[in-house]
């Protein structure tokens, strides 16, 4: 028999091994996932998705800001130019780099399914908002062009991204681009986001954690050469103007705009009523569809009902019946104020 | 029909996709928006609605006791321990009768007639103490108790009660990251959890249902609590002052039955931030009006739709474990039964996890329900240690009646105090039975989730046993 | 608008695409959809004019699988398939799949909307949904035994008027209103009752542009069918089935998807 001591040690030792091995983030699983990555291909194909997003936006592309966003040397990225071109994939001349039209449909193959990805990741799971740019860009590089429409016709061939980017169709079309920049809103007016750029990401976590998503309205309190102020959904929010500069944004006139802070369903007491505004556009995939199912549309008028024994979940009276809700769910629900 | 153009086809689907960029993301929300103000202007023209609702005030009264802080558990572990009860108390004496005539009277019966038709007697062994033993334990010692529990649990259900609990439940499992209505797959479970596996339909959150379906196991199900009792009298009871033995032994199957539930929600919270993270999940509970539920018509559907399905799967995995069990008792191999020379093989092993060789090969054969566990470990005992005087042979599973002579026959197996503790862990811990493992890959399709459902609570078995294990040698000693 | 019109006691159901959908139709006459919001009693519906004992939960989404019945009157045979219970059927999910599939490519003669007369307000808007793909519906204004209890009053007659299709009350626990409405469903289903179903009206001005644009497109394509708003509808919700069935020219005669999320994610997994 074996000394309890020993064997009570040896089996805490196993217990540590799996947990080292399989810890979700930095396990020994984790890390050899994430080490076979950069190939040559994936080089190649995030240097075309970079030319193609310059020539999308008008921007002239150059072999240092190949280098930059792929992030490899100089030298590195001269090698993967070179290889480009022998590929027929694109043109160098005195300006800069161009696509050639079979390079751009490449580009477009490849950011079909990243936007594809990020659709999905959003609307039929429940990874984190800052997960989904880089879950998509390991994805985009492994699966096929085929996989990807059948991934899309599952999910109802949506055509644009989480972050309001619109999503190539399977031809390579896209639409043309639209919008400006935050930073062009002038004090006073009201806009619409439609698109947060979710690169770099040590900017897009911080655009994320402010609060902003495609589809938030905003209006500008002050646009100056050092910070960018304005509401958010009635809510203060101060940007750095490189930071507004990943915020796209189209302007609205009409009467529909919102004016002052929004109040949320979860702010009701019991017996007391609201009708909605509208359901927060975080609130995505599924739940956002049985909710509305369920008849939270703007419009509906919704009674709290009755709290549980903890006070969370609350039953809500809408549309004749009673439907329970978590506090998540009800913040996310906007009513109209009524002061 | 117009197989001709379809250039033109395709110039819709084009011009569908442009339109889809122009309206931008709305469409869905604004679509339903629009049938809803429509819904809204008809049911306006044909609805009159009182302004004061007074019956519904019956709901509104009976939901602020039942949510109240004050009463409302209270309430609901009264209610749920008044259907424990009934199905405990209510089960002994069918279960009885149909234990006196499947096993008593009419397994005899067939032995003789085997006899007189001049069957085999491997064969006679193989079809009637194999076979026709395992099917017919099953069947007298499951379908009582589960005919009493599932209408019983149909009938709170129809009313609209259940929804409530879920209500009130959830904020707990919330936190756990599950559905309130786990609670009720997991009461679910106590019964049968095979019948709790199902009940997960109920939720129709992909993430919170497959969390619901593996932890199910967790619910000391109406199988195990047979010998939870059987080994904690043995076991527990005797190691207390006799005057205490009742009282400390029923504590400890109580304390089994909320370790499960602990351990449940551990798992829970465990697999939502872990393989589990990443599926979806959406959340929505109603609350249906009560309604007067149909009594006839509930014990009718229940009986059929619950009871009789369950127990069904359970016979048809009873019987080839009942001429597996039979089999590895009889076949011999250099003058040694199979059986005895697993047990052999694997004892030196087992006494790490504090079990040993009896109850390891046990479990495993007695795979399709909990419940033949007892009867085969006595079984095997006997075959292992030669007592003679108890059991019908070789193969043959029994129970007795007197807990003393069951008591002697472990102890001459060997067993210790330590061993009934193991036991019941082990017996809280272990993979489901076949029935529940059948089922669960029914309701999720995915062998992926069947083997997680079924390794994991061995895993975590094996790992809690050898713990006791060894922390109790080196505090106790041996 | 359809040949069918020609000979109005004939069935209007597709034989081909039925039995693509797993429904047999040998020795039936009429085939009869029963859809319906979960928790509303429609199987207790379903088991009340087909004599079958489904188990019936106060539970919403009880029916898991499709079941199917049959009966007789006035010496027609009927076909009844419960689809299963849904809020809405625009939606990605499997469930609001199966019932709008069936009832678009299946054509059943009759589909009987089953609503809580409590919360008609509520149910009205799968009833509507379902009258935009089929104009042969009735709707069963079920549960009127609680509507009584809690003093609410619908005018049967407003209703049918509004909606353009036969509105029957009844208690099916009690079996209350099932011969009415077993009258009704024979009256759709045999052309004595021509329904003109309500048809929603948009309230955004971009939508009805693009609804109206796109669904005169596809009236061209596909001059036959008498639902193309719906098309048009689900073209700008992506559904896949409905782009197949445009693009290979099919509308009305196709397969169904039958590739799960969970299979995509299997093989994408496995890269």
């Amino acid at each position: 028999m074996v000394d309890p001591l020993t064997s009570l040690i040896i089996g805490f030792i196993i217990i540590l091994f799996f947990i080292w091995v399989y810890l979700p983030r930095n396990g020994l699983l984790a890390r050899l996932k994430r080490s076979k990555k950069n190939t040559h291909r994936v080089l190649i194909e995030d240097s075309l998705k970079h030319l193609y997003n310059c020539e999308y936006n008008g921007i002239n592309c150059t072999l240092n800001s190949v280098a930059g966003n792929v992030s490899i040397s100089a030298d590195e990225a001269a090698k993967v130019v070179k290889k480009l071109e022998e590929l027929e994939l694109i043109l160098s001349h005195e300006k800069g780099i161009s696509l050639t039209t079979e390079g751009r449909a490449y580009a477009l193959r490849i950011i079909r399914t990243h936007r594809l990805w990020e659709k999905y990741l959003a609307d039929e799971t429940s990874v984190g908002e800052e997960d989904w740019h880089i879950a998509a860009e390991e994805i985009e590089h492994r699966i096929t062009p085929a996989q990807a429409d059948a991934l899309a016709a599952q999910i109802g061939n949506p055509v644009f991204d989480p972050h309001g980017d619109p999503i190539p169709s399977a031809k390579g079309e896209l639409p043309l681009k639209k919008g400006n920049v935050l930073n062009t809103l002038k004090e006073g007016e009201f806009a619409r986001i439609i698109h947060i750029e979710d690169e770099p990401n040590a900017i897009y976590s911080q655009l994320v954690a402010a609060g902003l998503y495609p589809g938030m309205q905003v209006r500008m309190i002050e646009s100056s050469k050092d910070r960018i102020k304005f509401l958010a959904n009635g809510e203060e929010v101060v940007l750095a103007p490189l930071f507004a500069k990943n915020v796209t944004i189209i302007p609205i006139k009409n009467e529909t705009t919102v004016k002052g802070k929004f109040k949320s369903l979860s702010s009701l007491s019991v017996g007391e009523k609201g009708i909605v505004l509208g359901i927060s556009k975080r609130c995505r995939g599924q739940q956002r569809r049985r909710l509305m199912d369920l008849g939270v549309v703007p419009g509906t008028e919704i009674e709290a009902e009755m709290k549980s024994i903890g006070g969370d979940p609350v039953a809500y009276r809408i549309r004749g019946a009673s439907i329970a809700l978590r506090k998540n769910q009800a913040d996310k629900i906007y009513l109209i104020n009524e002061e | 029909m117009n197989r001709t153009n379809g250039h033109n086809n395709e110039a819709i689907l084009s011009l569908a996709n442009n339109l889809r960029w122009e309206i931008g993301e709305n469409f869905h929300d604004k679509l339903m928006e629009s049938i809803y103000a429509n819904a809204t202007t008809i049911a306006h023209k044909s609805v009159t609605t009182p302004i004061e609702k007074p019956t519904f005030s019956f709901d509104r009264a009976l939901d602020r006791i039942v949510t109240s802080p004050v009463l409302g558990f209270p309430m609901m572990f009264l209610i749920l321990a008044v259907i424990f009860w009934l199905t405990i108390e209510g089960a002994n004496v069918p279960s009885a009768m149909l234990a006196s005539l499947l096993i008593d009277t009419f397994h005899p019966i067939l032995k003789d007639f085997s006899f007189t038709i001049g069957l085999p007697w491997w064969l006679g062994g193989v079809l009637i103490d194999g076979a026709y033993l395992a099917g017919a334990w099953v069947i007298s010692v499951m379908l009582p108790p589960m005919a009493i529990f599932f209408p019983l649990f149909t009938l709170l259900e129809d009313f609209g009660y259940l929804p409530r609990v879920a209500f009130n439940m959830d904020n707990l499992y919330r936190k756990a990251g599950a559905h309130g209505k786990q609670a009720l797959t997991m009461a679910m479970g106590f019964g049968c959890n095979a019948a709790g596996v199902v009940a997960a339909r109920v939720i129709d959150s992909p993430r919170e249902r497959i969390i619901a379906i593996i932890t199910n196991n967790f619910s000391l199900c109406n199988g195990r609590w047979p010998t939870q009792i059987l080994i904690a009298t043995i076991f527990i009871g005797g190691a207390v002052p006799a005057h205490l033995a009742g009282l400390v032994s029923a504590g400890a199957v109580v304390g089994i039955a909320v370790l499960g539930i602990v351990f449940s929600l551990v798992v829970s919270w465990a697999l939502s931030r872990t393989v589990l993270k990443g599926e979806a999940s959406a959340f929505s509970l109603e609350l249906p009006p009560y309604r007067p539920p149909r009594v006839l018509r509930t014990l009718y559907t229940s009986l059929i739709d619950r009871t009789l399905i369950v127990l069904w799967r359970a016979v048809i995995f009873a019987i080839p474990a009942g001429i597996v069990i039979w089999l590895v008792s009889n076949i011999t191999v250099g003058g040694e039964s199979v059986a005895e020379i697993f047990i052999n093989w694997v004892d030196p092993v087992t006494l790490i996890i504090g079990l040993n060789g009896v109850i390891i090969l046990a479990y495993i054969i007695a795979i399709p329900a909990n419940e033949i566990v007892i009867p085969t470990i006595l079984m095997l005992t006997v075959l292992v240690t030669s007592i003679t005087g108890v059991g019908s042979g070789d193969g043959v599973m029994f129970e007795l009646d007197s807990v003393t002579a069951t008591e002697d026959i472990l102890m001459a197996g060997g067993w210790t105090l330590l061993t009934g503790i193991n036991l019941m862990l082990f017996s809280l811990l272990h993979n489901p039975c076949s029935t529940t493992i059948y089922t669960i890959y029914r309701e999720t399709k995915s062998v992926k989730w069947t083997v997680v459902s079924t390794l994991l609570p061995v895993v975590m078995g094996i790992a809690v046993c050898f713990f006791v294990t060894q922390i109790w040698r080196l505090v106790v000693g041996n | 608008m359809i040949d069918v019109n020609k000979c109005t006691t004939c069935p209007v159901h597709n034989v081909g695409n039925l039995k693509k959908l797993g429904i047999n139709m040998k020795n039936y006459d009429y085939v009869v959809a029963l859809a319906g919001n979960p928790n509303t009693g429609k199987s207790t519906v379903f088991n009340n004019l087909t004599g079958l004992k489904q188990h019936t939960g106060n539970w919403p989404g009880k029916t898991v699988t499709r079941a199917e019945g049959g009966f007789e009157y006035n010496s027609s045979k009927f076909k009844l398939v419960d689809l299963p219970g849904t809020y809405s059927l625009l939606s990605t999910s499997t469930d609001e799949q199966v019932a709008r599939d069936f009832i678009l490519f299946g054509q059943p003669d009759v589909t009987v909307v089953v609503v809580d007369s409590t919360r008609l307000e509520r149910n009205l808007n799968l009833v509507l949904q379902v009258l935009e793909i089929t104009d042969r519906a009735v709707l069963c204004l079920n549960l009127m035994d609680e509507a009584k209890r809690n003093n609410i009053k619908i005018d049967e007659r407003q209703l049918t008027k509004d909606l353009g299709i036969p509105v029957i009350p009844t208690e099916a626990r009690q079996s209350v209103g099932m011969q009415d409405l077993i009258n009704a469903i024979f009256e759709v289903a045999s052309g004595k009752f021509v329904c003109k179903p309500y048809r929603i009206n948009s309230k955004s001005i971009e939508l009805s542009y693009a609804i109206d644009k796109l669904s005169q497109e596809v009236k061209q394509a596909f001059p036959d069918i008498p639902n193309a708003t719906w098309v048009a509808l689900r073209l700008l919700e992506g559904d896949q089935s409905i782009i197949e069935a445009v693009g290979t020219g099919e509308l009305g005669n196709i397969k169904q998807v039958n590739t799960s999320l969970e299979e995509i994610k299997l093989k994408v997994e496995s890269i």
